[in-house]
This record gives C-alpha cells, sequence and structure tokens, in this order.
C-alpha cells in the first residue's frame, strides 16, 4: 500500500484516466489511449507532454509492422505517484465515511 | 492539499480509476487467430491420422506440436491480444498459459474418447469425426476460456 500523497498533476479527469490506463499496463500504443478516452492526437499529446515533463511517463517511438507506432509508459516515479494518488483519494473516502458513521 | 477536494469528488476520482483499469483488463486475452489457427491444426490431424500415408501420420503431431510451441510462447501470457498494449502481470495473472495447456490437454483426451467411441460405432473415419469435434470445442470453448480469466481478474482487481 503506497503512502497517502495527493498530486494536483494527475487529478485532473483526463489525465487520471491516463495514468490509470497506463499504470495497469506495461505500455500502451498511443492510439489506445487517444481511442478509449475519445481525445484527439493533439490534446492528447498536451497532457502526455505535460506528464512528460514531470518525469511521470516515458515515450518511445518504434517502428512496428513498418508502421510508425508510439508506445508510452509509466516511469517508476509516476507510478509511485499514482499509487500515492489513489491511496490519497480512499483515505479521503474512509475519513468521510467514518465520519458519518454513529 | 489532500483535504481541499470533498469525498464525493475522491469517490467520482476513484470510480474514474477503476474504470480505466477495467478497460485494461477487457485486454486480458489470446488472439483470435490463435484459437482458428489451433481448431484447423486439430482438425487437421484428424484427416491426416484417417487418410494420410504413414509416413505423415506418423510426423504430424510432432509437427504440429513444434509450431504450436514456437507461436505459444509469444501469445500464451494472455497479455498481449493485439500490438496496442501489454497488460501488467499482476493484473492477468500468471496463470494463464498453466490454464490454457491444461485445457489442450484435456482436449486431447476428449479428442482420444470421442475416436474410440465413435470406431466402436463402426464409423469410418473417427479421427476426422473426433477432431472437428474438438476444433470446435477449441474455437468456441477457447475464447469463453478466457472470458472466464478477465472476469477473475476483475473480481480480484475489486473495486
Amino acid at each position: 500500500m503506497a503512502e497517502p500523497r495527493f498530486d494536483e498533476l494527475i487529478h485532473p479527469s483526463t489525465r487520471l484516466s491516463i495514468v490509470a490506463l497506463l499504470a495497469a499496463a506495461d505500455w500502451v500504443d498511443f492510439g489506445f489511449v487517444r481511442d478509449r478516452l475519445g481525445l484527439s492526437d493533439s490534446a492528447l499529446s498536451k497532457q502526455f507532454a505535460t506528464l512528460e515533463e514531470a518525469g511521470y511517463v516515458v515515450t518511445e517511438r518504434l517502428l512496428v509492422n513498418r508502421r510508425h507506432r508510439v508506445r508510452v509508459r509509466l516511469t517508476g516515479t509516476g507510478r509511485r505517484a499514482f499509487g500515492g494518488h489513489v491511496a490519497a483519494l480512499q483515505e479521503i473516502v474512509a475519513t468521510a465515511d467514518q465520519t458519518v458513521a454513529p | 492539499m489532500a483535504q481541499s477536494i470533498g469525498a464525493n469528488d475522491a469517490r467520482s476520482a476513484l470510480t474514474t480509476v477503476e474504470y480505466s483499469r477495467q478497460q485494461v483488463i477487457a485486454e486480458i486475452d489470446l488472439p483470435r487467430w490463435y484459437w482458428l489457427g489451433l481448431a484447423a491444426g486439430w482438425f487437421g490431424m484428424g484427416v491426416v491420422t484417417d487418410f494420410g500415408p504413414g509416413w505423415l501420420v506418423i510426423s504430424i503431431v510432432p509437427v504440429f506440436g513444434a509450431v504450436h510451441a514456437s507461436v505459444a510462447h509469444r501469445v500464451l501470457s494472455g497479455r498481449k491480444r493485439s500490438s496496442q498494449l501489454s497488460v501488467r502481470a499482476e493484473l492477468a495473472g500468471t496463470h494463464i498459459p498453466a490454464l490454457v495447456i491444461g485445457f489442450l490437454i484435456a482436449l486431447v483426451g476428449v479428442t482420444i474418447a470421442i475416436a474410440l467411441i465413435v470406431n466402436a460405432d463402426g464409423a469410418n473415419h473417427p479421427a476426422a469425426i473426433a477432431g472437428a469435434f474438438a476444433a470446435v470445442i477449441v474455437a468456441l470453448g477457447g475464447p469463453q476460456l478466457m472470458a472466464a480469466v478477465r472476469r477473475r481478474a476483475l473480481r480480484r482487481a475489486g473495486p
């Protein structure tokens, strides 16, 4: 269980969806993320650029079956940040539930 | 900082995380061509056993096994159905290759049993008939087996 640590960079809904997809995989093709989230290439590139700048993801350009593919994966830093963020969210919910409970 | 959002926002964010994870779990599978190729090979072995020359009957099983082994090691993990992503091992589990191999071993027994029963009944081409039956089980049962694996992965991942 990661130490709870709310991460403002990850939290916005689109970025959270992207990081959660990447966290469940070793690597993901750019097109897979784009199609699942219904984003344009440019919008997704912008999100990846922000995450890459923070050191949370790395992108690799590969030639697969004579086609250029972009693969994205979460770094160790990104994985720890995501784990901490999820733990922080769970902590918020747990605290609220304890407050409500008699 | 953690207190800057409310419980409802946190719940909503956790739902988003869970939905994303489910989308990746939905990708746990073997390629469709693997099951179809296996079914075709199984039927082919039955046909060769009934109609082929002796040398081919003797060599078809080891050749089939060798071809399967060369292909299987790349796909049997169930983590790379397509070239679009590789599911993390802890999410897919490490049991899928053993499960598929177990399924195939059981199918060998079923094929032999059907061939013996059909032969005892006096049919002319017991191996081809048994091979066809097994091929249908592979083509339909294989994807069902992987669907069960995905359901299990979803339960393990939990809400």
